[in-house]
């Protein structure tokens, strides 16, 4: 078979920094090309060079053999390459067929305005081709995002795209979309596109791909075949060493009630209750997981438990007491450790350094600020403890934030709040796009804290995580608890329902519905104890 | 840790924080600014007529202004001729202090706002009402005591009643920024020409002084006012009010370096998201910070009214706005207040030498002022001036990047 794309000793360099170094990248035409690797490991960089946005410190581009050199997307997508990004550009309140021909709609009247007949004809004629699931009338604003991403997939066609490069595609889709992804995928490589796809995540590499490259630290460490390796030779290709990907742990130790949620409502800027009615107890010493898609009320409701907003209606009790009007700071005082989602908006002050970012949360403790005087060389010694003992690199308290790889802010911050000897972590998707090491690290951490009986709450969106880690297992669809299970006891497949809010009959006798989920919750959480 | 030691890290901390950096930036920018300014006096000195005997010589052209002479007088006359010889403390360097003085409370007005993500254009009219407060205040206490005793007592009393006033000032479009939503700018906007109007009302009407045209207050009592010591009182320069701003620059650099409230201040200044998460009351420090704020600024008024004025007047000279340019070009920090104060002072005392030595239009010596300070105020320029011309420079630490190692750095 020919070669499509064949990236040749590719380097790029930033500023001390190499991206890439000196990668080679060969992909056949009509296959389906993983680009695997941790967090950092440049795969965005090295597809950036391939569709233009950055230009090779060295190295050459070839396309059917032919060198090629783009100074901009423009010119890459004039070759033949489109380029589909994590976050999709699409203008929402645009049609279908607007958003897949903008910039290229064909003419009349002498070029003067759009032939929208002919524009939809086209779309319609793509869509056919490749049996895409389209509407080409519906406006992006009120399409899912699998049918965006189809849509963005029909943009790059349209333009001519002959090689595909997905970047992290699966991110934002539920189990059942993905599926319909690969479909898309085997149906665009069976009529002889070429398919690169970014990813981080093994399965999908494995399940999807004919060939799979690893890049670690800017470097390419190897390609295989997908069907002649394993997930763990593939992790082990990743991070250079064994990587445990199943999780050991012993039977929760479930206590007292450390916190508890009753009836929560939190309503959305628009009135539309964004969380409803959610109930649910943590106890010490186990861990509740929440698993569902993003955006279906878990940040409302992670806000809404840590007193970053007050919730419009329910009660959330902490030790005992009625804390629902308490503020942030009276949590984070009594005990309430939380590891926010948005490591960059919140978790950290970027222009800060390690220290003061040490310090975020203890400002006012008797610790590190007593009498309001900040006491400095106190809080270097805890920013230099929690460098240590969370590994965090490069080891400098003085270095700043925004310096830091996106694992080792994470490390970072899981070690300034767990070192806060809370009574509750709130753990809000603890390992998004942290590398496949400090996952590793941090669900560690997480046990070990489980272990001491603390109660942990723990969101995320990664079913292998929530799955692996809880005790019990809340899955969130629309603002709601769609059911609670036992999660050793619940396959990918009922979660995934139950994530795109459908009631798998095989879990209906295990989880009661509506008003009764604190009862179930309590009694799945019984048994352990 | 004693306390010399302590000292000790905190200057060689200062001076390492990239000092050669930064006084090569500033030589440059002054040195660029003095150069274009050249150009225009020498434009404008081109254009305009004068008789040949008053003219300078350059290459043989003759020119109506010479720069030289200019930027002489700009910083030599304000400094109090430094290499005359008979440089005296009741000079020019006198009144460049005066200004630095008043400079350095609105500056820090403006600083301690922007630290906490607000700006603050309310410190002319904090200081305005500081100033009116303190004239009213200082003449009731003084029918009380007098002479010595009466200084000791009403300066402190002065300065506190107009950091009073000046602070509640600020608390009110503080409280309207963090409890109904709106837009300080607006509001301290707003507040300028409320207190513009009850002031002007006040003093032509209540507290109007019988025996003047003006509208003011009654003068203050000698004994209520600043003391001149050392300075002479020509000038109306005290060297008790520039200790206190230099006082209040050491005292805000420890309350936002070393305080949880500064910690809470420069967190949401900088990230409100973070600050929310580490449990700063947003609400409380909007308050807080925009009363300290104008605290400063009236400060600023008492200053004027008890060291320069000796008496309240409608129209104060315009320090409050000109605070904003010093904090700006301070980078808020207040260390740097003080040293942007003090380039301004020297500008803006230069200016009146500068008017009196030759016959350059006040116009055209605002353009150089102008200038200077555009130049000083924008670093990242000549920081990438200075990338550009030495490729193999120093170069900053760089950002890792996603996707990629440091070099040198050893694979794990």
């Amino acid at each position: 078979m020919a070669t499509a794309v064949h990236l040749e000793e590719i380097t790029k360099r930033f500023p001390g920094v190499v991206a890439n170094d000196d990668v080679d990248l060969e992909v056949e035409r009509g296959t389906v090309h993983a680009l695997l690797g941790e967090n950092g490991a440049g795969k965005t960089t090295l597809m950036n060079v391939l569709y233009g946005l950055y230009e090779p410190t060295s190295g050459r581009v070839r396309l059917d053999d032919e060198v090629k050199s783009f100074d901009s997307p423009r010119d890459a997508i004039d070759a033949g390459v489109g380029m589909i990004h994590q976050h999709f550009m699409l203008v929402d309140p645009m049609t279908v067929t607007e958003n897949i021909t903008l910039g290229n709609e064909p003419r009349k009247w002498g070029g003067l305005a759009v032939d929208r007949e002919a524009a939809r004809e086209a779309v319609v004629e793509l869509s056919a081709r490749y049996g895409f699931d389209v509407d080409p009338d519906a406006p992006v604003e009120d399409v899912s995002v699998g049918e965006q991403q189809r849509v963005e997939i029909l943009k790059a066609l349209y333009r001519g795209a002959d090689v595909l490069i997905l970047d992290e595609p699966t991110a934002v889709l539920t189990p059942q979309e993905v599926e319909e992804l690969f479909g898309v995928i085997e149906e665009l490589t069976a009529q002889g596109k070429t398919i690169i796809f970014i990813t981080h995540k093994l399965g999908e590499a494995m399940r999807a791909a004919d060939e799979i490259t690893v890049l670690r630290d800017g470097r390419k460490v190897g390609t295989v075949a997908a069907d002649a390796t394993t997930r763990e030779e593939l992790a082990e290709l990743m991070v250079g060493r064994e990587v445990l990907l199943d999780v050991d742990r012993e039977p929760a130790q479930a206590g007292e009630v450390v916190a508890s949620a009753a009836d929560i409502v939190v309503e959305d800027e628009r009135g539309v209750r964004a969380v409803d009615d959610v109930s649910f107890e943590v106890r010490a010493g186990e861990i509740l997981g929440i698993a569902g898609v993003d955006g279906n009320g878990q940040a409302p409701l992670v806000e809404a438990l840590t007193g970053i907003e007050t919730p419009d209606a329910g009660e959330i009790r902490f030790l005992d007491e009625d804390v629902t009007s308490a503020s942030r700071r009276e949590r984070i005082a009594s005990g309430m450790a939380y590891i926010p989602e948005d490591r960059q908006e919140r978790g950290l002050v970027m222009d800060f350094g390690l220290i003061e970012n040490a310090l975020l949360g203890s400002q006012h403790s008797q610790e590190f600020g007593p009498g309001g005087r900040i006491d400095w060389p106190a809080t270097r010694e805890h920013a230099e403890a929690i460098i240590d003992e969370y590994d965090v690199r490069p080891p400098d308290p003085e270095a700043g934030a925004e310096s830091l790889s996106g694992g080792n802010q994470q490390k970072f911050i899981v070690g300034r709040e767990f070192e806060r000897d809370p009574k509750l972590v709130v753990a809000s998707h603890p390992t998004r796009g942290v590398d496949v090491g400090s996952i590793e690290f941090i669900h560690e951490r997480l046990l070990e804290l489980r272990r001491q009986g603390v109660a942990v709450l723990l969101v995320s969106s990664k079913l292998e995580e929530v799955q692996g880690l809880s005790d019990r297992l809340a899955v969130m669809y629309e603002g709601e608890f769609s059911g609670v299970v036992d999660p050793a006891d619940t396959t990918e497949e009922e979660l995934g329902l139950l994530m795109a809010g459908e009631q798998p009959d095989s879990v209906d006798e295990r989880i009661d519905s509506g008003t009764e989920q604190t009862a179930a919750a309590d009694a799945t959480g019984g048994e352990g104890a | 840790m004693s306390a010399a030691d302590r000292a000790r890290t905190v200057l060689t901390r200062l001076v390492e924080a990239s000092a050669t950096e930064r006084v090569l930036i500033s030589t440059a920018a002054l040195v660029l600014s003095i150069l274009i300014g050249t150009a225009i006096v020498l434009v404008a000195g081109r254009m305009t007529t004068c008789a040949a005997t008053d003219a300078v010589y350059y290459l043989g052209t003759g020119f109506c202004y010479d720069p030289v002479v200019v930027f002489d007088r700009l910083f030599l006359g304000a400094l109090g001729e430094p290499f005359s010889g008979n440089w005296s403390p009741d000079g020019q360097f006198a009144v460049t202090l005066r200004e630095t003085t008043l400079l350095v409370f609105t500056g820090l007005s403006v600083a301690v706002a922007f630290r906490a993500g607000i700006f603050n254009i309310g410190p002319q009219v904090q200081m305005v009402v500081g100033a009116m407060a303190t004239a009213v205040a200082v003449l009731w206490a003084s029918s009380f005591v007098s002479g010595a005793l009466g200084t000791v007592l009403l300066i402190p009393f002065g300065v506190l009643v107009g950091a009073v006033f000046g602070g509640l000032y600020g608390t009110l479009p503080g409280l309207l920024k963090a409890y109904a939503d709106a837009n300080e700018v607006i509001t301290t906007i707003m507040l300028n020409f409320i207190a513009t109007g009850v002031t002007l009302y006040l003093v032509s009407g209540p507290f109007k002084d019988p025996g003047s045209a003006a509208n003011q207050t009654v003068p203050l009592p000698e004994f209520a006012r600043f003391p001149s010591l050392l300075f002479g009182s020509r000038q109306d320069f005290s060297l008790v009010a520039f200790a206190i701003g230099i006082l209040a620059i050491g005292g805000l650099y420890y309350v936002i370096e070393h305080t949880a409230f500064g910690y809470d201040v420069r967190t949401s200044g900088i990230q409100p998201e973070a600050a929310e998460y580490g449990g700063v009351d947003a609400a409380k420090t909007v308050v807080a910070s925009l009363t300290l704020s104008g605290a400063l600024g009236g400060v600023a008024g008492a200053m004027y009214v008890m060291m320069i004025l000796g008496t309240f007047q409608t129209g104060l000279p315009s320090y409050g706005f000109d605070g904003i340019t010093v904090s700006i070009l301070a980078g808020n920090n207040p260390l740097g207040v003080g040293v942007a104060a003090l380039l301004f002072g020297i500008l803006k005392s230069g200016t009146t030498v500068v008017q009196f030595a030759t016959d350059v239009p006040p116009q055209l010596v605002g353009v150089l002022r102008g200038l200077i300070i555009l130049f000083v105020a924008m670093p990242e320029f000549f920081r990438l001036l200075g990338r550009r011309l030495s490729p193999s420079g120093p170069e900053r630490n760089p950002v890792a990047t996603d996707g990629g190692r440091r070099e040198g750095e050893t694979d794990e």
